[in-house]
């Protein structure tokens, strides 16, 4: 008897074990192919100490004015993009939903291209849109809006397919129609889901608007970007502050709503 | 003799992955009546409920409505169809976040024009028949719970509710009392005979509970592997009946009534 | 009618209906007054904040509108695939996926050792743990681009930059998902191990980490997909790899090997998610 009793369950092991030899794989290839070496970045962790304490502190803060409209900017930019984002998802979701369509091929249509939209990266729509359209805080809107649109719409579909099922079919059976099985199937029971992933893609949307910003998209992001090219690094660091505040305090914001108006249930 | 309510006649449904659903049902339903549907797991009583309704589109054959072939209905006449006829689902379906009372006015939605049953505007004469429809089932105080607040046994009389507000002709049940305990289950088939007996609707109620079956049905069908192995009174349905739904035994010939 | 009235008014103690039931326009009510008014409440704040913001903004809607047609033109340059400098391309494809992947694994091994010193059932020390929770809550405030342009100063371009980049945010987000994990197996498992006699490190090791290892690689396949996407955008500032392919080639107007570097990004991205979504159903089904 020279086999070791096992511990684990057997499928278990074979995926976990499948599982760390791909990432194994994968990362032996990686390393070789960039040559990263983590280790060294501790010996020039000096050079960064130095370049933080110097050049980077103490940060400082002029134009008040000018900081709080930007701030503004990147506040608005965020809050009518996801708006926006959602009222089209919306509408979007419950038309290219299986369990609500009532185009069934356009639906599949209009799945493919919300996939599409999804896998790439806001930022690079960003880029795209500008070269097209120019820059400036209404193209920085329209790349938001897009890329949020897509986020909520498959979201919303998979809330929709997973809450309302049930409902749709009571009231199929009852004979309502499309608007009605939306108004009183879909949206009474998806709701608060909904509200919790506009919450959820506002705090996206807050960095992705300063990040938008900061290649054309003006708000706060472009006045660090301003900063870091002109090698204002202390005015930087201070921009840097009010960035994380920013972010911080909207996370901070819809945790409390999250609370207040999810909890009606 | 009583009107035939609904005609199902040599209806097959075969899905797509190729299982054999229905293999050529037929039967019909009188005003009033009460049958249950019997039959293993797989049998077809799933598919054959929701085939009347046209949840499920059937293959072949025809299901008529009083003199309407449902198949050939399209858009809004469906949706009239649909009105007369109600449906009680095994998980109730409701939608928990709504109210008692809003739960039992989407049984009128088939009936309101589309703009103001979506704002919720729905006629007080409604709301009348549905607060009394309420106190009648014993849940005149939950009028204003969230449904989410109520028990299995009162969401399945809300569910019941809901159909009943339709005014139908007709009532489907898929598998109603599975979901809940013995006790429960009685008040909830007693309900259903009575709205049955009081209001003149035709119940088909599909049914593992042989012994709720036999009870208060007045006629049994048995439907195994997509066929109907009997038809006829339930006081005849004696343990070889019973076997012949359940394990396919074979039973000497019998007239369906 | 009246009955019921009477019953309901009779209940209103319970569940403050108010007077009778009954609307005072005489019609009869839906809802338990008070219900849904957070929701209400919510949605009004929202539109006024966002037609506030849209003012703010001050968009000229005709400009934008009038150069609309350019998306479209842009869209067939993209499509337009020009294949010239492929292998560049693929190689800079190549280095995105490769930082990608370094960069979550560190990130993901520091995560697991992070994660443990936040446990709350591990350690005892809450404000340590309070302290740490809060630095990381700043590191993950402040966009990871800022922190690539402040690695960029002492690394240089390259992908040590973009590794090094992307771990920031990864490793506060391992951090924090990790420490959570542990919790939530935590509680029961420290107490039976101590129980039976066993020293912080053993009931790590033997109990908390084999019971967390479904969510730890859970969390890690989500942010596999999460860091690729940035790895792009983060290429754009300057880690180089594939995003700043596509940043380059659009802003010297070679849309067509831009759309070819964008077809890349898209594939990786729609692979990495379809084939988690199978792994984790075939997973599941197993059990």
């Amino acid at each position: 008897m020279d086999h070791r009793i096992p511990v684990a369950g057997r499928r278990e092991k074979r995926f976990y074990t499948l599982f760390f030899t791909v990432l194994l794989a994968f990362f032996t290839v990686a390393t070789l192919l960039t040559q990263y070496n983590p280790f060294q970045l501790l010996f020039q962790g000096e050079a960064f100490w130095t370049f933080l304490t110097q050049d980077f502190l103490p940060p400082t803060l002029k134009d008040p004015a000018g900081i709080l409209s930007a701030i503004l900017t990147t506040v608005a930019l965020a809050v009518s993009a996801t708006s926006c984002a959602l009222v089209l998802g919306f509408v979007a979701a419950v038309f290219a939903s299986p369990r609500t369509s009532i185009f069934p091929r356009g639906a599949k249509v209009l799945r493919a291209l919300v996939t599409l939209v999804r896998n790439i990266p806001s930022l690079i729509w960003a880029f795209i849109l500008f070269s097209a359209l120019g820059i400036g805080t209404g193209v920085a809107f329209v790349a938001l809006t897009i890329s949020s649109f897509a986020f909520m719409t498959r979201t919303f579909i998979e809330v929709i397919d997973e809450l309302a099922d049930s409902s749709l079919e009571a009231l199929t059976a009852a004979g309502a129609n499309f608007p009605q099985k939306v108004a009183h199937g879909v949206v009474p029971n998806c709701l608060l889901d909904f509200i919790e992933w506009y919450l959820y893609c506002m705090e996206l949307n807050i960095r992705s608007s300063t990040i938008v910003g900061m290649v054309g998209g003006g708000g706060i992001g472009l006045v660090l970007f301003t900063y870091i090219k002109s090698f204002n690094y202390p005015a930087a660091a201070g921009i840097i502050l009010i960035i994380a505040a920013l972010v911080i305090a909207v996370d901070r914001l819809m945790a409390y709503t999250r609370q207040k108006v999810l909890n009606e249930a | 003799m009583d009107q035939t309510i609904l005609t199902v006649s040599q209806v097959v449904k075969t899905y797509p992955n190729g299982v054999h659903a229905l293999q050529g049902v037929s039967f019909q339903v009188g005003r009033g009546e009460f049958v249950g549907v019997l039959g293993p797991s797989g049998s077809g009583k799933s598919t054959l409920i929701r085939s009347i309704n046209r949840l499920i589109d059937i293959t072949s054959g025809r299901i008529l409505l009083g003199d309407q072939d449902i198949q050939s209905l399209q858009g809004r006449a469906l949706r009239h169809a649909r009105r007369r006829i109600g449906m009680i689902f095994q998980h109730y379906n409701l939608v928990e976040r709504l109210s008692v009372m809003e739960n039992l006015l989407h049984g009128t939605l088939g009936y309101l024009h589309t703009l103001p049953s979506l704002v919720g505007a729905y006629r007080e004469e409604d709301k009348r028949r549905a607060l009394e429809l309420l106190r009648e089932f014993e849940l005149g105080d939950y009028a204003y719970h969230k449904a989410s607040q109520l028990s299995g046994g009162q969401k399945q009389r809300v569910g019941i509710a809901r159909a009943v507000m339709q005014a139908p002709d007709l009532l489907l049940c898929d598998e109603p009392i599975s979901s809940l305990d013995p006790v429960t289950s009685e008040n909830i088939m007693n309900l259903l005979y009575t709205m049955s007996q009081q209001r003149g609707i035709a119940c088909i109620v599909n049914l593992h509970q042989v012994e709720f079956a036999r009870r208060f049905a007045t006629r049994i069908i048995g439907l195994n592997g997509g066929q109907v192995v009997y038809d006829g009174p339930a006081s005849q349905v004696d343990d070889r009946v019973i076997a012949a739904i359940y394990r396919g035994a074979r039973l000497p010939e019998r007239e369906a009534s | 009618m009246e009955q019921i009235s009477q019953q309901l008014a009779a209940r209103q103690p319970q569940w403050g209906l108010g007077r009778a039931g009954v609307r005072r326009d005489g019609r009869i009510p839906l809802r338990a007054p008070g219900q849904g008014r957070a929701v209400r409440l919510f949605f009004g704040a929202c539109a006024l904040l966002s037609a506030a913001s849209l003012l703010y903004l001050w968009v000229d809607w005709p400009k934008l509108l009038s150069r609309a047609p350019n998306i479209g033109r842009s869209f067939v340059k993209l499509f337009t695939f020009d294949f010239t400098g492929f292998s560049a391309t693929l190689s800079a494809f190549g280095e995105s996926v490769s930082m990608t992947v370094l960069a979550t694994i560190y990130s993901a091994l520091l995560g697991i050792l992070f994660g443990a010193l936040m446990c709350r059932s591990l350690v005892k020390n809450h404000i340590a743990i309070g302290a740490l929770s809060a630095v990381f809550t700043f590191v993950r405030a402040v966009p990871s681009v800022v922190w690539v342009l402040l690695v960029l100063v002492c690394l240089g371009f390259g992908p040590a930059t973009g590794i090094v980049g992307l771990s920031v945010h990864s490793i506060a987000f391992f951090a924090k998902a990790y420490a959570q994990s542990f919790d939530d197996v935590g509680g029961d498992v420290v107490e039976a191990l101590t129980a039976a006699g066993a020293n912080r490190l053993q009931i790590f090791f033997r109990g908390i980490l084999p019971a967390a290892l479904s969510s730890i690689v859970a969390w890690f396949s989500l942010r596999v997909e999460t860091n690729f996407s940035e790895s792009t955008v983060l290429g754009m500032v300057g880690a180089g790899g594939i995003g700043f392919v596509i940043s380059s080639n659009i802003q010297n107007y070679r849309y067509g090997r831009a759309g070819v570097a964008i077809v890349l990004v898209f594939l990786f991205a729609y692979l990495v998610e379809t084939g988690f979504s199978k792994m984790k159903r075939a997973y599941l089904m197993d059990h």
